[in-house]
C-alpha cells in the first residue's frame, strides 16, 4: 500500500490543496501555512523585490512579511482572501520601514532621478537601458500608495479587489492610483519616447 | 426634560454626570462604520459624459487612457476612446504614448535586475525545522505522515479532519513541511507491514521536537509496551514516577504527534474500557484487533459504549 509517484497520490484523494472530501467544509478551509507558502511564496517574494530593489532589502522584507503571517495566520477566518492578506502585510511592512528610514532613502531616489542624463539621444537607442532605470528610478519616486497600486497591477497582475482589500482602500481609490501613477509615468516620459 | 434626566445615571446613590459633549463631534460614527466607508459616489460612466453637450472629447479620452492602457475599460468604452483617436491626430499621439509607457513598465519588469531569484527557504527564515510531507491510505482512512531530517514527526489521522487542521497543528509544534511523497517512502513501507499484521517493532526515528517533557516521558514509556499487550493509564503513570497521575497521562497520550509506532493505542482505561483515541476509539480498536488483543466481555461493552 505504498504510493510514491504523484499519480498514485492523486488516487488517494487527499493533498493540502485539495482535503479528504469527508472532512472538507462549505464554507471554506482554515488554511495551513505550508500551502500559504506554496500558493503565494513566489509571488509575494517577487513582490518584495519589486519594491525593495535588491536582494537584501527584498530578504528582508520577504522574511518579515512572512513572520507577520506565521503569528496571525491561525487567526484568519476561513473565508479570507489569503493572496490579498499577505499583499497587505508586504505592503504595510514596506511602508512603515520607508517612514522609519524618513526622508533619506526617498530623496536618494530622487535625486538619482534627476541626475540621470537629461538630454538622450532618441535615436541612437543606445539610452534604452538608461531610461528603462530611469522608469524604474521614477516608479520607485511614486507616492507609496500609486506605487504599490501601479506594481501590483502591472507587475503581480492583481485585480482591483484584491489590490484595494490589500491597501485598505476602494477599489475606485486602487484603480485611481494606478492611473494617477500611469498619467505622471507618462507626463515625465512623453518627450523620451519615440512615438 | 425626561431626555436631560436620562443623561444622568447613578449608582450607589452617587450620581453621575456625563462628560459634556464636544461640539462638532457627532460623525466619528461614519468613520467606525465600515459599511458606508468606502461607498463610492455614482460618477457618470465615461459613455455618459460623452453624451453631454458641453463634453470635449479630447479631454474625455485622454482621461480614460490610463483606464484602456489597464484594460479597464469596457468594450462600449473602448469602442468610443478608438473612434474618437481615429479621427482625432492629437489624441492618436497621446494613447501611443501611453502605450509606450506601459510596455517600457513591461520592460523593467523582465530587466535582469528585477528578474526575482527563487526565495528563501521560509522554513530557514522563520527559524522553523523544515519537514516533509506525504500522504497514505490505510485500513483506518488516510493519513498525513511529515518527516524531519531527524526522523518522523507527525503520522495525522484525517478521517474526521482535513489535512490543512493537521497541519497547522504540526505548524504550531514549529515544525514547516513542504511536499514530499517521496520523503515519507520508508514510513509508509513500515505501516503498510504492520497493518498487514507483518511488522511488531517500528525501525524509524522519531523527531518530538515541539513536545513538552512530560509528554515525552508518557511517550517514551509507552513506547516500551510491547506487540500485542496493553497498559493501564495509571501504569503509564507509574512506570514514569507519578502514580496517581493516569488522566494527565491520558492527555499526554491525547498529544501523542506519532501514533501507531508510539503505541498510545496500547494504553486503555483500569476498568478494561478502551478510553479515548485520537481519530477516534474505533481507530483504536482496529489497531488492537490487528494485534490480536482482546479486552475481553468487559472492554468489550466498554468500547461499544465509546465508539457508539
Amino acid at each position: 500500500m505504498q504510493y510514491s509517484t504523484v499519480e498514485e497520490q492523486r488516487s488517494l484523494n487527499v493533498s493540502l490543496d485539495q482535503p479528504a472530501s469527508s472532512a472538507a467544509r462549505p464554507d471554506g478551509e482554515a488554511i495551513s501555512f505550508s500551502i500559504l507558502v506554496e500558493r503565494y511564496g513566489d509571488e509575494i517574494y517577487r513582490y518584495s523585490w519589486h519594491l525593495a530593489r535588491n536582494q537584501a532589502d527584498a530578504d528582508d522584507l520577504y522574511q518579515e512579511t512572512l513572520l507577520k503571517a506565521f503569528r496571525a495566520y491561525t487567526r484568519l477566518p476561513a473565508d479570507a482572501n489569503h493572496r490579498a492578506w499577505l499583499y497587505k502585510i508586504a505592503s504595510n511592512t514596506f511602508i512603515s520601514d520607508l517612514r522609519k528610514r524618513g526622508r533619506d532613502h526617498r530623496l536618494t531616489d530622487t535625486m538619482e532621478y534627476q541626475l540621470a542624463d537629461p538630454t538622450p539621444d532618441p535615436v541612437s537607442g543606445l539610452d534604452a537601458r538608461d531610461l528603462l532605470s530611469d522608469v524604474e528610478l521614477f516608479v520607485n519616486g511614486l507616492p507609496p500608495k500609486q506605487r504599490l497600486a501601479l506594481v501590483m497591477r502591472k507587475y503581480q497582475n492583481l485585480g482591483y479587489d484584491q489590490i484595494a482589500s490589500a491597501l485598505d482602500s476602494s477599489e475606485a481609490a486602487a484603480r485611481a492610483n494606478v492611473h494617477e501613477a500611469l498619467r505622471k509615468l507618462r507626463s515625465q516620459f512623453a518627450d523620451r519616447l519615440e512615438v | 426634560m425626561a431626555d436631560q434626566h436620562s443623561l444622568h445615571f447613578s449608582r450607589d446613590g452617587i450620581v453621575f454626570e456625563p462628560m459634556p459633549r464636544a461640539k462638532g463631534n457627532h460623525s466619528t460614527d461614519t468613520f467606525m462604520n465600515t459599511a458606508t466607508k468606502y461607498t463610492t459616489p455614482a460618477f457618470p460612466t465615461l459613455l455618459e459624459r460623452a453624451s453631454s453637450p458641453d463634453c470635449d472629447p479630447c479631454d474625455l479620452a485622454e482621461d480614460a487612457m490610463p483606464a484602456m492602457i489597464c484594460g479597464d475599460l469596457t468594450p462600449p468604452e473602448e469602442t468610443w476612446v478608438e473612434n474618437h483617436v481615429a479621427h482625432c491626430g492629437y489624441c492618436a499621439r497621446v494613447l501611443a504614448s501611453f502605450s509606450e509607457c506601459s510596455s517600457r513598465l513591461d520592460s523593467v519588469i523582465d530587466a535582469p535586475s528585477t528578474r526575482a531569484v527563487p526565495p528563501p527557504a521560509p522554513a530557514a527564515l522563520l527559524g522553523l525545522h523544515e519537514g516533509r510531507y506525504g500522504f497514505m491510505e490505510t485500513p483506518v482512512g488516510p493519513v498525513l505522515i511529515v518527516v524531519t531530517d531527524r526522523g518522523v514527526a507527525e503520522i495525522s489521522y484525517l478521517a474526521h479532519r482535513s489535512a490543512q487542521d493537521a497541519m497547522r497543528e504540526i505548524e504550531q509544534r514549529g515544525i514547516l513541511a513542504h511536499e514530499r511523497q517521496a520523503a515519507v517512502g520508508e514510513v509508509i513501507d513500515q505501516l503498510s507491514q504492520y497493518f498487514d499484521g507483518r511488522l511488531r517493532v517500528f525501525h524509524v526515528p522519531v523527531d518530538l521536537y515541539g513536545i513538552s517533557d512530560f509528554t515525552k516521558q508518557v511517550l517514551a514509556a509507552t513506547n516500551e509496551v510491547p506487540y500485542g499487550v496493553y497498559r493501564t493509564y495509571g501504569q503509564i503513570a507509574t512506570a514514569i514516577g507519578r502514580a496517581g497521575a493516569s488522566r494527565a497521562v491520558g492527555n499526554a497520550l491525547g498529544r501523542n504527534p506519532v501514533p501507531v509506532i508510539v503505541p498510545c493505542h496500547r494504553i486503555i482505561r483500569s476498568d478494561g474500557s478502551m478510553g479515548w483515541y485520537t481519530g477516534g476509539a474505533g481507530i483504536k480498536r482496529t489497531l488492537l484487533d490487528i494485534e490480536g488483543v482482546s479486552l475481553g466481555q468487559q472492554a468489550s461493552s466498554g468500547q461499544a459504549r465509546l465508539a457508539l
